[in-house]
């Protein structure tokens, strides 16, 4: 099974094409991570998602400077395109 | 651990060969993987690119000296990565 996985990875971008039409993770430049079904890509990474949720990780800090405990927003979009560059990884949900 | 200064200690391998041969050595062996934020990802090294864009197998993300998240197959964008690390023997 993880042979016939590994068979059709020779190149890291195999594992973003085997993940078409799946539910991807995707770790986002500045504190953001996207869950979504993932349409397309190109080299670039940049990347077309749908029903899509996206969680901002939020540390306040207080007004002596003190970080306060770490929040979750999070917001729902229907189609999102994504701009390659923001991207820090991807990874298929099981 | 001192040891005499006549006797230094010999690297275990003779140091040679160019990165992009170091890469090609390490591709199917367990590497630690930092990125520009400093967390870190351990896995097996599937397979890289020019762009050093790379795939992890059995990954692990390491931030702060905790395990923060598990994940499968991963596809880690080139940009980010500071340096990738063997972690077991060549």
């Amino acid at each position: 099974m993880e042979d016939a996985v590994n068979a059709t990875i020779s190149e890291p971008l195999d594992i973003v094409k085997l993940s078409l039409g799946e539910r991807v993770f995707m770790k986002m430049r500045g504190d953001r991570t996207i869950t979504g079904t993932l349409h397309a890509y190109d080299a670039h990474m940049n990347v077309v998602l749908s029903n899509v949720e996206e969680s901002i990780h939020i540390v306040d800090v207080n007004e002596d400077g003190i970080p306060q405990a770490p929040r979750v927003e999070r917001r729902s979009l229907e189609m999102l395109f994504v701009r390659g560059d923001g991207v820090i990884l991807l990874s298929p949900t099981q | 651990m001192d040891s005499p200064a006549s006797q230094p200690d010999e690297p275990q391998q003779p140091v040679a060969g160019s990165p992009s041969d170091f890469l090609k050595n390490i591709v199917g062996k367990k590497v630690k993987v930092r990125i520009g934020s400093g967390i870190d990802y351990h896995g097996l090294l599937t397979c890289l690119d020019g762009y050093m864009n790379v795939a992890l197998e059995d990954t692990e993300e390491w931030a702060n000296g905790r395990l923060t998240a598990k994940y499968g197959d991963t596809f880690l964008r080139g940009n980010n990565v500071l340096y990738i690390s063997a972690l077991e023997d060549l």
